[in-house]
């Protein structure tokens, strides 16, 4: 599987989200050949998007193995409300936040994402034309905060639109906006002020 | 109109460029593809847009990174089924057989069997299977409920759900030596033939070797 889905739309494709109905009601069931295929198909989206919000491939794994044991566990009462992926999709962002944000207090003391971000139009280095190592924007990623990062990386990386991340994280499309907004101040800031 | 003066400023992080627009409004601007007169002539507007547009370049060098790319999934796919595996849910034991027989045979077993046999009728894609026991005497039929996709193109969906219903009673009595009670057949959808392709009948390949 390769390239992003479209903004905004759930990662199925037609045929696969009819199957997905019959493999949802089978896995809810107990057939855990139903729940494999479900798996092989949802796996490596949602491990991409894990690597994307985390930024780290082993805690990635961690997370979606923990979302499909869960969802293992709570599928007998699946309701169906949502299609297969869009519940998988929710419950492996909410769990990527609860990873970052157990991963502040190690986060260096000198780096404090809370502060707002100096002047945007008095900020000395701007962004200049030379690129900014990778490893300069994990750093600048991982001084967002938890919620900063989740909304700014479905926006940006995932191409999600506003309305589904609200509802996928469960905050209004308002509070989304501003989050990405001051992802978008804080980074353009930290790479520019690192030229 | 997507001029709105400094004092509509609701957000504390927010900040009015020196010629009064807000930035987050320049940012949404961009985002959204809106132009106007203003942007494209104001030096504070495009740098603003500029530094954007080069942070989302850089970002999109790191999402394109081959160390941030899931290379096989395979492995991880069988570690998370070895732990499901371990919390399997067979469902409860129905009964086998003649009455005074002291067979059973797990509600999931009989549920999978059953389907395979909704399937063998072309076309046909099974969901939900729920077995439960009738009260009757002389015995304990088991009901059946299924619902199933049918193909969009069947002319007879009635004939269609009779021959499921016939394919799953004959497999239940001659596969499994299974009482059936009722057998509800449910059609849950009609899936047109390029969705059937798009899905291919992967129920089974978790048991495959």
């Amino acid at each position: 599987m390769t390239g992003n889905p479209p903004p905004g739309e759930p990662p199925d494709v037609e045929g696969e989200r009819s199957d997905d109905t019959l493999m949802t009601e089978r896995a809810a069931e107990g057939d855990e050949d139903a729940f494999a295929v479900l798996v092989r198909r949802h796996a490596p989206a949602l491990l991409r998007l894990a690597t994307r919000l985390l930024g780290d491939r082993a805690e990635a794994e961690d997370a979606v193995q923990e979302a499909f044991v869960g969802a293992w566990r709570s599928l007998p009462e699946f309701q169906g409300r949502s299609s297969f992926g869009t519940w998988m999709y929710r419950i492996v962002t909410n769990r990527c936040l609860n990873t970052l944000r157990a991963r502040r207090p190690q986060a260096p003391l000198n780096e404090l994402p809370d502060l707002p971000a100096p002047a945007y139009t008095t900020a000395p280095d701007r962004i200049t034309e030379g690129r900014a190592a990778l490893h300069d924007v994990q750093e600048a990623l991982s001084t967002l905060s938890p919620e900063q990062r989740i909304c700014w990386t479905l926006r940006t990386l995932d191409g999600r639109s506003y309305a589904f991340i609200a509802k996928t994280v469960g905050i209004s499309e308002q509070a989304v906006r501003a989050r990405v907004f001051r992802a978008r101040r804080q980074l353009t800031h930290s790479l520019g002020a690192w030229q | 109109m997507n001029n709105p003066p400094p004092e509509t400023r609701t957000d504390p992080d927010d900040e009015t460029l020196p010629c009064g627009r807000l930035l987050s409004q320049v940012w949404a601007d961009w985002e959204e593809g809106v132009h106007d007169e203003h942007t494209a002539q104001c030096a504070h507007c495009r740098l603003a847009v500029a530094d954007l547009e080069r942070l989302e370049s850089q970002v999109r060098a790191l999402d394109s990174d081959p160390a941030q790319q899931p290379v096989d999934a395979a492995s991880f796919i069988d570690r998370v089924m070895d732990v499901v595996r371990l919390e399997l849910r067979p469902g409860r034991p129905l009964p086998l057989g003649e009455a005074d027989e002291d067979l059973r045979i797990m509600e999931n077993v009989a549920a999978r069997t059953l389907r395979q046999a909704a399937e063998e009728v072309p076309g046909v894609r099974a969901g939900s299977c729920r077995l439960t026991l009738a009260d009757a005497p002389g015995g304990t039929p088991v009901n059946v409920d299924l619902s199933v996709h049918v193909p969009l193109t069947t002319p007879d969906v009635q004939a269609l759900a009779q021959e499921i219903r016939d394919r799953v009673g004959v497999t239940a009595h001659e596969r499994l030596g299974l009482h059936l009670g009722e057998i509800d057949v449910r059609i849950t959808d009609l899936v047109s033939e390029d969705e059937d392709e798009a899905a291919p009948r992967s129920a089974q390949e978790g048991s495959a070797p």
